[in-house]
């Protein structure tokens, strides 16, 4: 039996959608399932009952609230498709705005994070859920499969001072394998859920930690990673590195 | 005179975004005021850069859209390099210049397939019903894989070249950081030479289902003022010189310094001011109006097909994106085959920045993109412009919507209204993400 999907917009950039579209089992995933809401290629105008509902951006506007209220009630299973739905994402930065993840206003059955979610991380997930299947994602950090062989250079002597390497610095993994904290620049990949396969690194960029936290304790894990590392008095005042696609939260 | 709003829809179906569309009735009269399509709220990006270091920019500018994150980021990289006054290298501008293509070749093909075709066959086969989507995709399986398969190749370009499909990460100030394999250039120029041949396929067939239809008149374009980019009057959506022309005289350059004398913006407030009244578009179809021609003869024999009423109709500019990605693919091989390709090459250090402020221009998918960054003396950004394509058509498109919508009024109710308008904006391609910047 096929199943029926929705898949619908909040506040967000329409990336993760455009992400969806380009896959290569899209066609496939149109053909095994009943698209029933989709307003990006679909005229249906009215959310209607269905077994799955992805949904992308995050909650900046109160009329929202009861919009995925509405999809809560009307699909089974409830996915959160990217970074922005699942923490809130890039408007995290905003002191003006909203930002929050749909978790905060309703029951979630999974995220598929990232910034957007990876190509083949996306895939794997559809494919499970064409298939009435858990998504599992894994519960390690960035470091656990980095391609930079040295190991974590946690050192609290080594001072990072810098958030991103100067262009004429960047050089490939293959030419120089030292963690980037070696190198006095921060990467979030200690603090970052895996599965990106680590497209930054190998362009020789550390992470800026689009995949989000491995648990939901980040803010402990924030506090606890800058317990190890030594950051420069610019960085500590540099607003926006931490909570790039989330914003803190003081409940434990 | 009493005015009743009524907020006809809540979500334009099958557009980039959330639009909604408000019906102005006067009630004296039962007749329609005007009609507006307008865009909910702003996520407030110039708001979010303040303070942010400058290499920090283009990566969170790429979050404005998903659709246009390349030209946000290249665009943002371009005026940081001004500030910097760096020139980055013949390289870095080839491999730009391929994301770019990348990103117009998967945005245009969605666009066309999933959001206007639909919408041709419904206008020129009067009284049919809009296909669903199931019914679209079965509608000739051709044409469904040949788009698909052009999203595929645009979006494996820029996986290619970018690091990853959307949110790219080697475009960084100073140059791309990355370095092409002979491997990755043999692959690449395989999926544009296919991308080459779908589209010979496809424009074959648009020209076969709508070269002898007329448009409706109701969707020839107000007499708008066109504004894009070009180079020297050739086709080039990376470098060039802003070009504006009002209807029927000739094209007025100027360099994107002095954008001010045409239009400005309050980074407070929404929308473009220019300082004429005229309403302005960019897009496809402005750069058509810009450019002497294309550089390929094949397209002038395409063209030849539709006859004089079609190129002044917003119906045209869906042929101009198929012909758009069959130029970018040609000069895709082109770049392909530049020595200058794989180079390797160092990038720039970002030492001493040389001004206080840099903007940069590029022509976006959907038309004019412009970046304009004022900077504090510790190199972090003091306040930001953003000029988005979408937000200058707007006021066109609302004249139009509104004047469509009078017509139909006479003879027609509400729920008619609101799907024949929604038509009328979906062949604007609006980009919503980038308008709520």
């Amino acid at each position: 039996m096929k199943l029926s999907f929705s898949v619908l917009s909040l506040t967000g950039c329409s990336g993760c959608i455009s992400t969806l579209i380009a896959l290569d089992i899209f066609p496939q995933f149109l053909e095994r399932t009943k698209i029933v809401y989709f307003p990006f290629i679909s005229d249906e105008k009215n959310i209607k009952n269905c077994d799955v509902a992805l949904i992308e951006g995050c909650i900046s506007e109160e009329n929202q609230i009861n919009v995925i209220k509405n999809i809560r009630k009307s699909a089974k299973k409830v996915y959160a498709l990217g970074s922005c739905a699942a923490f809130g994402g890039i408007l995290s930065l905003s002191e003006k705005r909203k930002a929050e993840p749909i978790f905060n206003f309703i029951e979630v059955d999974g995220i598929i994070p990232g910034c957007p979610p990876p190509s083949k991380l996306l895939g794997n997930c559809l494919i499970k859920l064409i298939e009435n299947k858990e998504i599992e994602l894994s519960e390690k950090n960035l470091c656990a499969s980095c391609p930079l062989n040295g190991s974590l250079h946690l050192n609290s002597k080594n001072q990072i001072i810098k958030y991103f390497p100067s262009p004429d610095e960047i050089i490939s993994p293959k030419e120089n394998s030292d963690c980037f904290l070696k190198k006095g620049i921060l990467c979030l990949g200690p603090i970052t859920r895996e599965g990106c396969e680590h497209k930054c690194i190998e362009e020789g960029i550390p992470c800026e930690g689009c995949m989000g936290p491995v648990s939901k304790t980040y803010f402990a894990n924030v506090i606890n990673y800058l317990s190890l590392i030594n950051l420069s008095k610019e960085l500590i005042n540099y607003k926006g590195i931490f909570y790039r696609f989330s914003k803190p939260k003081f409940k434990w | 005179m009493v005015i009743r709003v009524l907020k006809v829809v809540e979500v334009c179906s099958r557009v980039e975004g959330h639009g909604n569309i408000n019906v102005y009735l006067n009630n004296q009269k039962d007749e329609i005021s005007h009609v507006n399509f307008e865009i909910g709220f702003f996520r407030g990006f110039e708001n979010i850069l303040i303070g942010k270091k400058l290499l920090d920019v283009p990566r969170i500018t790429s979050r404005i859209c998903g659709l246009c994150h390349a030209s946000q980021a290249i665009v943002s990289c371009k005026a940081i390099e001004e500030i910097y006054e760096l020139e980055p290298t013949e390289q870095s501008i080839l491999l730009r210049k391929l994301l770019m293509t990348g990103e117009l070749i998967k945005s245009h093909s969605m666009h066309f397939f999933f959001q206007s075709f639909p919408d041709l066959l419904k206008l020129f086969n009067k009284g049919q019903k809009s296909l669903s989507l199931y019914e679209l995709i079965k509608y000739d399986p051709q044409l469904t894989t040949r788009f698909y398969e052009l999203i595929k190749i645009g979006n494996e370009i820029d996986k290619m070249f970018g690091g990853r499909s959307v949110h790219l990460i080697t475009p960084i100030p100073g140059g791309i950081v990355y370095i092409p394999s002979r491997k990755n250039l043999i692959m690449a120029k395989k999926y544009i030479q296919k991308a080459i041949l779908n589209l010979d396929w496809i424009i074959e067939k648009f020209i076969e289902l709508f070269s002898t239809q007329t448009p409706p008149i109701e969707f020839n374009l107000l007499n708008p003022t066109f504004l894009g980019l070009h180079n020297q009057g050739n086709y080039d959506r990376y470098s060039g010189i802003l070009g504006i022309q009002k209807q029927h005289q000739k094209i007025e350059n100027f360099f994107e310094k002095d954008y001010s004398q045409y239009f400005n913006r309050d980074p407070e407030l929404r929308g473009i001011n220019f300082n004429d009244k005229e309403n302005i578009l960019v897009g496809p179809l402005a750069r058509n109006h810009i450019i002497d021609h294309y550089p390929l003869d094949k397209i002038s024999n395409f063209v030849s097909y539709f006859k004089k009423h079609w190129h002044n109709n917003v119906l045209y500019s869906n042929f101009v994106r198929l012909l758009e990605m069959y130029v970018e693919s040609h000069k895709a091989l082109d770049i392909l085959d530049n020595q200058h390709l794989n180079n390797r090459e160092r990038l720039p250090s970002l030492n001493s920045s040389k001004n206080l402020e840099g903007i940069g221009v590029v022509e976006a998918p959907r038309g004019t993109l412009m970046h304009h960054y004022y900077i504090n003396d510790d190199n972090t950004i003091k306040q930001v412009k953003l000029f988005i394509a979408t937000e200058i058509n707007i006021p066109l498109i609302n004249e139009m919507i509104t004047n469509y919508a009078v017509e139909l009024y006479k003879k027609h109710d509400i729920d008619m209204i609101k799907e024949e308008i929604q038509l009328m904006i979906r062949a604007f391609d609006p980009c919503i993400s980038c308008a709520t910047h």
